[in-house]
This record gives C-alpha cells, sequence and structure tokens, in this order.
C-alpha cells in the first residue's frame, strides 16, 4: 500500500530532519531514488527544482514525491507525515525548553548541533548538484556560481535559482 | 516597541496566509518581517528565540514556528490554523507548478532550465553551510566533524538514521568538553 509507505518512511524522516528539510536532503534521495524508486536522480531533481522554484518551506518537496508516486492523496499524506511528528515534537519541548533554560545542557546542545547543521547542508548540496552520484561540471558549475554568488552578495535567492535557469538553458539544452 | 499579539484565528490564519503567499526564496525573512515588522505581533528577540528553538528541532523551522505561535496565543485550535495558513498556499502553488512542469516537461528547452534551477537550488544549500559555518572555521573539532558528515552522507551515501546518532553523541562529548 502506497500510501502507508509514503506515510511511513516520511514520518521517520520528519524526526531527523533537524534544520529543516536541507539536512534531510541526501536520506531523501536516498530514499526516492535508491531505495524505493519512486524517481529517477534526475527526475528527483527536477521536482526539488519546481519546489524551489514555489513560496513556502523547501520541505513541500516531499508532497511532490508524493503526487508523482500516488497522486492528489499522495502529496497530502506525504506533506503530513513529513510535518506533523516534528511538530508534536515541538509541542512537547518546548515546554521542556522553558525549564531548562539556564542548564549547560542546553548550551553544549546548541553548539552541538551547529558543526552536524553545516555537514549536512553541505552534502545535501553535493547531492543535489551531482544527480546519479556521477560528477557533471556543467551541473557543479552552476551549483559553484550560485554557492559564490549567494555567500558573497545577499541577493533574493530567487535571483540565484533565475540565473541557474539562464545558465541552464545556455549549457544543457 | 508595544507588540499586539493577533486577536482572532481569523488575523492569525490572514497573517500566516500571507508569510506563506510571499515567501520566495526562504520563508525566514518573510516570517521576520510580517510578524515583527508589519503585525508586530512579537519583539525582534522573542522571534528570535522562537525560531532559534525551532532550527533546533527536526522539522520545518517556519512551520514549527508557526505551531509555537499558535500554541501561545490560541492553543492547539491555534496552531492548526497558523500551521494551515503557512501551507496553503505554497501547497496549492507547488502542485500547480509540478502539473504545469509533467506537460512541457518533454521539451528539452524546460528541461534544460528547470535542471539549472536545481543544481543553482544545490549551489544555495552549499552557500547556506559557507555562511553557517563561517562562525567554525577557527574550531579544529568543528570541521573534522563537519568533514565526517560530508563523507559518510555525500560520498558514502551512509543513511542519516546511522550517521546521526554517531555524530550526535561525538558532537555532544565535544560540547561538554568545551571543544566546539
Amino acid at each position: 500500500m502506497i500510501l502507508l509507505e509514503l506515510a511511513f518512511y516520511f514520518a521517520i524522516m520528519s524526526l531527523i530532519a533537524f534544520g529543516g528539510m536541507s539536512a534531510v536532503m541526501p536520506e531523501a534521495q536516498r530514499l526516492v531514488v535508491e531505495m524505493k524508486q519512486w524517481a529517477s536522480a534526475e527526475e528527483f531533481m527536477q521536482l526539488f527544482a519546481v519546489a524551489q522554484a514555489a513560496p513556502g518551506p523547501n520541505i513541500l518537496i516531499v508532497s511532490l514525491v508524493g503526487w508523482k508516486v500516488a497522486g492528489f492523496a499522495g502529496s497530502l499524506v506525504a506533506l503530513v507525515a513529513m510535518c506533523a511528528p516534528a511538530a508534536a515534537l515541538t509541542w512537547w519541548v518546548s515546554n521542556l525548553w522553558e525549564r531548562f533554560k539556564d542548564s549547560p545542557w542546553r548550551q553544549a546542545v546548541q553548539r552541538a548541533i551547529a558543526p552536524l547543521l553545516v555537514g549536512l547542508i553541505l552534502s545535501g548540496g553535493y547531492v543535489i548538484a551531482t544527480p546519479g552520484g556521477s560528477p557533471d561540471w556543467r551541473l557543479w558549475l552552476i551549483a559553484g556560481a550560485s554557492a559564490a554568488a549567494f555567500y558573497r552578495a545577499r541577493l533574493n535567492p530567487l535571483w540565484i535559482l533565475a540565473g541557474g535557469g539562464l545558465m541552464g538553458a545556455l549549457l544543457l539544452a | 516597541m508595544p507588540v499586539t499579539p493577533p486577536k482572532t484565528l481569523t488575523e492569525l490564519f490572514l497573517g500566516f496566509l500571507s508569510i506563506g503567499a510571499r515567501s520566495f526564496g526562504g520563508v525566514l525573512p518573510w516570517a521576520h518581517y510580517v510578524m515583527v515588522e508589519k503585525r508586530r505581533w512579537l519583539t525582534p528577540a522573542d522571534f528570535a528565540e522562537t525560531v532559534g528553538l525551532c532550527q533546533l528541532l527536526p522539522g520545518p523551522n517556519i512551520g514549527n514556528a508557526s505551531v509555537l505561535l499558535g500554541k501561545r496565543w490560541f492553543g492547539l485550535r491555534g496552531a492548526l490554523v497558523a500551521f494551515l495558513g503557512l501551507m496553503a498556499l505554497p501547497y496549492v502553488w507547488v502542485l500547480a507548478l509540478a502539473v504545469l512542469y509533467t506537460d512541457y516537461a518533454s521539451e528539452p528547452m524546460v528541461r534544460a532550465v528547470i535542471t539549472g534551477v536545481g543544481a543553482a537550488g544545490g549551489g544555495l544549500f552549499i552557500g547556506t553551510a559557507l555562511k553557517l559555518g563561517r562562525a567554525l572555521v577557527r574550531k579544529p573539532p568543528a570541521l573534522a566533524l563537519i568533514a565526517c558528515c560530508f563523507i559518510a552522507v555525500a560520498l558514502g551515501r551512509i543513511s542519516l538514521l546511522i550517521v546521526l546518532p554517531l555524530a550526535a553523541v561525538a558532537a555532544m562529548v565535544l560540547a561538554r568538553a568545551d571543544r566546539l
């Protein structure tokens, strides 16, 4: 039953998505492309691109995966599964968090999580720009230029995505 | 600066709807603009602390923040209303785009553009990691952790269910020993 599978896998991913979708992007790609073969690496990248071009949290890519696999119902099931467990956890932790306001553990957690987040987001970028695990210099060039532009200039990311689309038209068509 | 939290569920819903509607290229800046600058629901410090907590937790950051703020003002009903407000328009938008894209996916030019957008999105991730990582460059243990995560997850393609617990234990040990 495909809806149950979507719900199951994305509910688990919800609970390890520290820092949002960026951190579990490699995991999502592994699940969708390698384990379940719900989409090819190129298709996954294109779904990701469509999700980037829409407003809202980039977690919406899971609703596109759900939609591709099981239509409209799939899109809703995947999105709810990806959001609800994390939201419930947030609700519960927010009560605890107040109580541990001055605990040294709280600061240790904050410091511990920073390098993990950086490592995972970096991995997410790499995995997306290297669909199928085989490097393509044109995609790396677009990704590298976008990373540099985003790092250096305080541009709205939409301009960078538009630039990527333009470079894609020039290099890939 | 006095703050005026939303008084009705409708106000809460419309506020988050307007965040979702305009949050192209990232939700966080727009959440700040609408809730802190325009509607003055929160003080900047309150906003930073709420979002900071959500960044430590799994799930979409502003999605979780909408749950926490809705809960603070109206309880469970508020949490649901705020979350639905935030997600409603982006959800419709992304599905519409996907349907449109499938219609034109066989055009080589459309594929080339969308693949370029995807690669640029990957680049945004890398740029974000660089920005976040800037604060860590003087801490060799942090750089080592970043490298280990990258090797295991990006190159080794090992599941996060394995990598995350191990990395979390290592990071906590280092953080408690004041090395991070």
